[in-house]
């Protein structure tokens, strides 16, 4: 095999090679949600033993929200509600937020991302993941260690950076390309991709019902990965057209890889240098 | 030349690169402690630590939820992976380390189960190999778009470490 570059730009000043925060940085990999979920977390000043207990409870988060929102396990109160064996009234309380969240996302996203439109019943995979990731964080953020990040199968959600005033820096896959990078971003607090590139076409277009997209891929930054994640799935569907829609929701953008393999972005999209 | 935090922030960064979808438990924690020593990666003699991967599919030989701080081992070694059956194909890396830093990683078994995973594969892998080594020099801290065959590399390299003794 031979050896490919690594096609991202190389940050000078600072050396981001270098840590900057010290203490202990604590890593973990989780299989949940059908994916894997990666933390890295630079405990800073906080009790190491408290950034365990907070990253216990940070998982504990992630198999909550599989348990309740899987659509694959069938007897999870999501699938229960999908089949008409359980009421809103009878799910638990997280399946009204969350359902609350799927409604904000399909307006803000303008009907792109709607997962009542969803052959099968509802499904709020689409932004479950990255809810599920976002209180992951929060227990991480709540134990007080200094930065943090969260991989939920390629969403990200973060606060703090590896060093003081540097922002964590998040590769965007190039969905064409072989061995590379379409760009970097600097997370603002998320960053979710949605694609179809690997396995064929599988995010379904609510205007139809069937698979459909756009574009090769879609990003979505911002503060949080609920909606950054309901926005990419959207935007994936909408595809340069549905940057107008990001543009509008205040301190979020949207980048989409057109099947060509052109970049089109929103004016502040926080593309690294 | 690197310190030894800076080397586990790149595999950290590694780890995080190479995410994927659906597989059995795995529970991998690392912590790793700045030690503020420097040793720097000079390369040995190559000495291989090598053995039979007893191989389960789906199933890795790393426990789940392993906890460990750095060591400073140098030297160059060399470990097979767990042999990693994923839903197409069928993964083995061969991870070469110099101190603690990953200088290498090369599939040894590589059999997609058809063509279209065929062509995935070979542009996939080529990334995640490239992602592991290069991604230690912490350009960036993770990779936003998700692969398949990535969860089978992640698992594989994640065994061989285990055996090199690093995490």
């Amino acid at each position: 095999m031979g050896t490919p570059a690594l096609k991202a730009p190389r940050r000078r000043d600072p050396d981001p090679g270098v840590f900057a925060w010290a203490g202990p940085v604590l890593l973990h990999v989780q299989a949940v949600m059908g994916t894997m979920v990666s933390f890295e977390i630079r405990i800073g000043d906080a009790e190491a033993k408290a950034a365990h207990v907070a990253l216990a409870r940070a998982c504990s988060r992630l198999e909550r929200a599989d348990a309740v929102f899987s659509t694959w396990k069938p007897n999870s109160p999501m699938s229960l509600l999908r089949r008409g064996e359980m009421t809103l009234g009878e799910a638990p309380a997280e399946m009204a937020e969350v359902l609350e969240l799927c409604k904000v996302a399909r307006e803000l996203s303008g009907g792109c991302f709607d997962p009542w439109a969803m052959p099968g019943g509802i499904d709020p995979t689409g932004l479950v993941k990255g809810w599920a990731a976002d209180r992951a964080l929060g227990e991480l953020r709540a134990a007080g260690v200094r930065a943090a990040t969260v991989n939920a199968g390629g969403d990200l959600a973060s606060f703090g950076g590896p060093g003081p005033g540097w922002p964590w820096r998040i590769g965007v896959r190039d969905p064409r390309a072989e061995s590379a990078l379409a760009c970097v971003v600097e997370s603002p607090g998320a960053v979710a991709t949605s694609g179809c590139y690997e396995r064929g076409p599988h995010v379904i277009d609510p205007a139809t019902g069937c698979p459909g997209t756009r574009c090769a891929s879609a990003t979505v930054t911002g503060p949080e990965l609920w909606l950054a994640d309901a926005l990419a799935t959207g935007l994936v569907v909408a595809g340069e057209a549905g940057l107008a829609l990001i543009e509008a929701v205040e301190a979020y953008e949207g980048c989409v890889i057109s099947d060509a393999g052109s970049i089109a972005m929103t004016g502040s999209f926080p593309v690294a240098t | 030349m690197r310190r030894t935090p800076i080397v586990l922030a790149g595999t950290a960064a590694g780890l995080a690169a190479v995410l994927g979808f659906h597989t059995e438990s795995l529970g991998t924690n690392v912590v790793a402690t700045p030690s503020g020593s420097s040793s720097g990666a000079s390369t040995g003699k190559s000495t291989t630590t090598t053995t039979g991967s007893s191989s389960s599919p789906g199933r890795v030989s790393s426990s789940a939820s392993t906890t460990t701080t750095t060591t400073g081992t140098t030297g160059t070694r060399t470990a097979l992976g767990a042999d990693v059956q994923y839903r197409y194909g069928d993964l083995e890396l061969q991870v070469t380390v110099t101190g603690s830093r990953i200088t290498n990683v090369e599939p040894v078994v590589d059999t997609a189960y058809d063509p279209r995973s065929s062509q995935i594969n070979s542009y996939a892998e080529p990334l995640l190999v490239s992602e592991t080594i290069e991604a230690q020099s912490a350009a960036i801290n993770g990779v936003s778009g998700a692969t398949f065959t990535s969860q089978a590399y992640v698992q594989s390299l994640q065994a061989a470490l285990d055996k090199l003794g690093i995490k």
